[in-house]
């Protein structure tokens, strides 16, 4: 655990490999607590984090929404995000694991 | 936080899997991976666990309601892991030095033995919160959905607090054996022993210190974290109250045995110690307190011995000149009272003190001599005087004089000094020097003679001290004056003085400069106000106007002698004509010591001249009705001198003679008197009708002063007597060609007590009227007003020439009533007056 790597790579319960920026991803303090050093669990040695719950499709729609966010958080009135409304449960809970 | 769905219609919503609901987790079988993993936390073994897995296993038993068995569970846990294995740990490094600290047992440790048992136990202590810390910060984390969802939902503190609370209990709060101390006793007695070594002057770990405080800064009392609970002001109080202990100690010991400047120097570095050890030692927090402590202990208590301790106080400190002592104390006085109480007390009563001295040491002198001249000035002492005179000007002084001049020097020297102290050492703080300045002012004004000895000073300086000076040096003994003059408070008493003073200066022409006299009157003019000077101001009017009138009448004369051709030798006569009013002339009078009340000098003149003088007074009288009708014309001849031109038998040259106008009428008669004829007392009294008491004195200076002896007195001896006998010194062979027969009445000197209680009654009555002017303007404005209210104004409107006597006012008002100015008011709640139009 040498230096922290700008990015981490996020992986879905079937198996699909999301690699994405350390400070898109920490907008979960769930995430961001996994990956901190000081913790020294597992994910923040190895920069994998692998979610057993999420499959792909939800996992993507959520890397969609961490990028999302980061384009925009500095900006103020920001249209909504789009996604497909088939999942919207499922992100309503995934957005309540993860805390965002 | 989450982006809200856009939501299209039609589509179908997909249902969460089954999975991921957690639905098929048994808390059974899932808390055991949770235990397992926190005591590789614990242990430092985290580096293989998954934070997800622990996330997730502790976010599924949350979802299926069981986040109070888990929270339960996890409390539990740590319970049990920091009472047992923790607390071992901790309490093992509990040595025998340190519990054997208890009370006899401090004396069987050496402090050196405390101290690495001490640290060691501070050690583990530390690590074991700083471990703990990181542990639970991680436990927190894993546990973040029980503490959101659960902790939040049922009001409970976050599994942080509670494990927080479970260290404070477990850890500190627990007996170290049954029925012993609680760690956290023993945690507060060792760190106190620490602090006690650093301040003996033993290095020790302070950061070791300051972890420990700041674990206690982290703990509070009750689960629910109030912030003003927190243990560390448990421990802060104890260190307070041992610190307090400590210092009262070691104040007392050190009023006892050094002296003030060093206790001072010590007490300022033992603030700033504690404030350094606040610093790095303890808390940020502590410091203003344990600064009061201090400096209530070693300041506040203290100051009182400290300023009063005997050859080092305060006293001393002024003494000696000791600035920065002085300094170090008010720094010290100033962080416990702002208004330096004691310290001000202090300096109050040293120039006080001092003050005293100096108005004793001015009576002595001033009594030491009297014997000789009070003798001789009341009565017919002329001897004295005329000793006195003879040696002029080695030794022009009157001792009284001098005592008077030696007051205001030392009275300008001690202002001087506190002041420098002022501004040198107390930072010119306002209060104190006020305090002083108030103290100068009592010592000024508690000094009976006061005005009159400024009033001497400055007569002094216009006579003799000025002469040689430069202008700045007379500014800056003007200066003094006034400085002195600001103190008093019987400024009308001063006037009167100063006007006696001006009056004689002027008319004897004793005065140096006019233009320095004139500068001071602008001084005191600022300084008092124009009323106070209008008199002064005008007298020096009379002086121009009457220079005026002499060159006017002289110019007058030669006219007038052009025409009538008349060979008589003119008489020069140079005048004053003074405003009755302005010009104090009863101090003439009064210096001349003699009761002349049976003649008549008020009003007419009865003195008799010879034909030629008597023409030029005619003339005068004359000339001045042309120019001022209706203006009557005093002749005072005591205060008049006159040049006369002399041949003496045996030298051969003129002779200037300057003498008295008496003395000019007495050597007048001798004139014509046939060579060897004698003329006695009586017989000089009835031709010239001079009164008895200058008569006498004049032919005392003429007759017995051995360098002015132009007459003979039959019998020989030095004091006129009727029926004494004078005729004209053939002998008599002046050495100088300017003479000058020496003027009695001169010079300014302190008056005598006779003299000085009418001064005060013609003050006394002045103010009376001044009072009763004040009283009628102020009712006349107001109409009606209640006694006290009256009282406090008429103070007020007169503050700035006297200290009016509250019963003089009282009288004065009684005064006013009966005379029907005011009226007392029946009806009235409080007594009150009515002003009566």
């Amino acid at each position: 655990m040498a230096e922290q790597a700008d990015y981490v790579t996020l992986v879905s319960s079937d198996g699909y490999s999301y690699v994405v920026q350390r400070s898109a991803a920490c907008i979960s303090p769930a995430i961001r607590r996994m990956l901190d050093p000081a913790n020294g669990f597992l994910e923040s040695k190895t920069g994998v984090i692998r979610f057993d719950n999420f499959h792909a499709i939800l996992l993507e729609t959520i890397v969609k929404y961490m990028y999302y966010n980061e384009k925009n958080k500095d900006a103020r009135d920001i249209a909504d995000m789009d996604f497909p409304d088939s999942l919207c449960l499922e992100l309503v809970w995934a957005a309540d694991y993860l805390d965002i | 936080m989450m982006a809200t769905m856009s939501r299209r219609g039609g589509a179908k919503i997909r249902p969460p899997r089954r999975g991921l609901q957690g639905a098929d987790v048994d808390f059974d079988t899932t808390w055991p991976i949770l235990e397992g993993a926190f005591k590789e936390i614990h242990t430092k073994n985290a580096s293989a666990l998954s934070f997800e897995e622990l996330y997730r296993n502790a976010y599924k038993i949350v979802l299926k309601k069981k986040g109070e068995e888990l929270y339960n569970k996890v409390a539990r846990f740590e319970e049990q892991w920091l009472g047992s294995t923790v607390r071992t740990e901790i309490v093992r490094t509990l040595t025998p030095p340190l519990t054997l600290t208890d009370g006899a047992g401090r004396t069987l440790a050496t402090s050196s033995e405390r101290r690495t048992a001490g640290e060691k136990f501070l050690k583990s202590l530390k690590h074991a919160w700083e471990d703990y810390q990181v542990c639970m910060g991680m436990l927190t984390d894993v546990l973040m959905y029980m503490d959101r969802v659960y902790c939040t939902d049922h009001r409970q503190p976050s599994i942080f607090a509670k494990s927080m609370g479970l260290f404070r209990d477990q850890i500190l709060r627990t007996p170290v054996q049954p029925a012993s101390t609680t760690l956290l006793d023993v945690l507060t007695r060792i760190v106190l022993d620490q602090i006690q070594m650093d301040r003996d002057g033993e290095a020790i770990d302070q950061f070791l210190i300051k972890s420990n405080v700041y674990m206690l800064e982290g703990l509070y009392e009750s689960d629910l974290e109030v912030e003003d609970e927190k243990l560390y002001l448990r421990f802060e109080k104890v260190f307070l109250d041992q610190s307090a202990n400590f210092y009262r100690d070691e104040g007392e010991r050190m009023l006892k045995e050094s002296d003030a400047g060093s206790y001072c120097r010590h007490a300022k570095k033992r603030i700033d110690e504690e404030n350094d050890r606040c610093r790095s030692t303890l808390s940020e927090s502590t410091s203003a307190k344990i600064q009061a402590v201090v400096e209530g202990e070693l300041i506040r208590h203290k100051m009182k011995g400290l300023i009063e301790m005997e050859n080092s106080g305060v006293a001393f400190m002024v003494d000696n000149d000791k600035f920065h002592e002085l300094s170090l104390v008010f720094d010290l006085e100033a962080r416990v009272d702002p208004r330096k109480s004691e310290l001000t007390r202090a300096m109050q009563r040293l120039v006080t003190e001092m003050g005293t001295d100096i108005n004793n040491a001015a009576l002595t002198t001033s009594e030491a001599t009297p014997q000789r001249e009070a003798a001789g000035d009341d009565e017919d002492g002329k001897p004295a005087e005329e000793g006195a005179k003879q040696k002029l000007p080695a030794k022009p002084l009157s001792q009284q004089t001098v005592a008077a001049l030696k007051w205001v020097e030392e009275i300008l020297r001690l202002k001087d000094r506190f002041d420098k102290i002022c501004t040198t050492s107390f930072s010119s703080d306002q209060t104190v020097s006020s305090a002083i300045n108030r103290s100068m002012a009592d010592v000024v004004n508690t000094f009976s003679r006061g005005s009159e000895y400024i009033s001497l000073f400055i007569d002094d300086n216009m006579k003799r001290g000025i002469r040689d000076k430069t202008e700045a040096e007379i500014d800056s003994t003007l200066e003094k004056a006034i400085m002195v003059l600001r103190y008093l408070s019987d400024k009308d008493l001063f006037e009167t003085y100063y006007k006696k003073h001006l009056c004689k200066r002027l008319l004897l022409k004793k005065s140096v400069s006019i233009d320095v006299e004139k500068q001071m009157i602008s001084r005191m003019k600022i300084e008092l106000g124009n009323s106070f000077t209008l008199k002064l101001e005008a007298m020096f009017k009379d002086m121009t106007l009457s220079e005026e009138l002499s060159n006017g009448f002289r110019a007058h004369i030669a006219g007038v002698m052009d025409g009538a051709h008349n060979n008589s030798k003119p008489v020069d006569l140079s005048i004053r004509v003074l405003t009755s009013m302005t010009w104090p002339l009863e101090a003439f009078r009064g210096a001349s010591g003699e009761d002349r009340d049976e003649n008549s000098l008020g009003g007419r003149d009865i003195t008799l001249y010879p034909p030629e003088i008597e023409r030029l007074k005619s003339g005068f009288e004359r000339f001045y009705a042309q120019k001022y009708s209706g203006r009557k014309l005093t002749w005072y001849n005591n205060m008049g001198d006159a040049d006369l031109r002399a041949r003496f038998p045996r030298s051969t040259r003129i002779h200037d003679v300057n003498c008295s106008t008496y003395a000019m009428l007495i050597l007048l008669l001798f004139n014509d008197l046939p060579a060897g004829e004698s003329l006695s007392l009586e017989e000089i009294e009835a031709r010239t009708n001079i009164p008895r008491g200058d008569l006498a004195r004049n032919l005392q200076s003429l007759a017995v002063a051995p360098k002015t002896r132009f007459l003979v007195k039959e019998p020989m001896s030095r004091d006129i007597n009727s029926g004494d006998r004078f005729k004209f010194n053939d002998d008599f062979k002046p050495s100088f060609i300017k003479i000058k027969v020496g003027v009695v009445s001169a010079g300014n000197k302190v008056e005598n007590d006779r003299e000085r209680k009418e001064t005060e009654k013609k003050n006394n009555d002045s103010r009376g009227f001044v009072i009763e002017a004040a009283v009628v303007r102020i009712m006349k404005q107001r109409k009606q007003l209640p006694h006290a209210q009256l009282l406090t104004e008429t103070i007020t409107q007169l503050s700035h020439q006297f200290k009016p006597d509250v019963n003089m006012i009282k009288k004065r008002i009684e005064g006013l009533i009966e005379r029907e100015y005011l009226e007392r008011m029946e009806d009235a709640p409080v007594p009150s007056y009515k002003y009566l139009a």
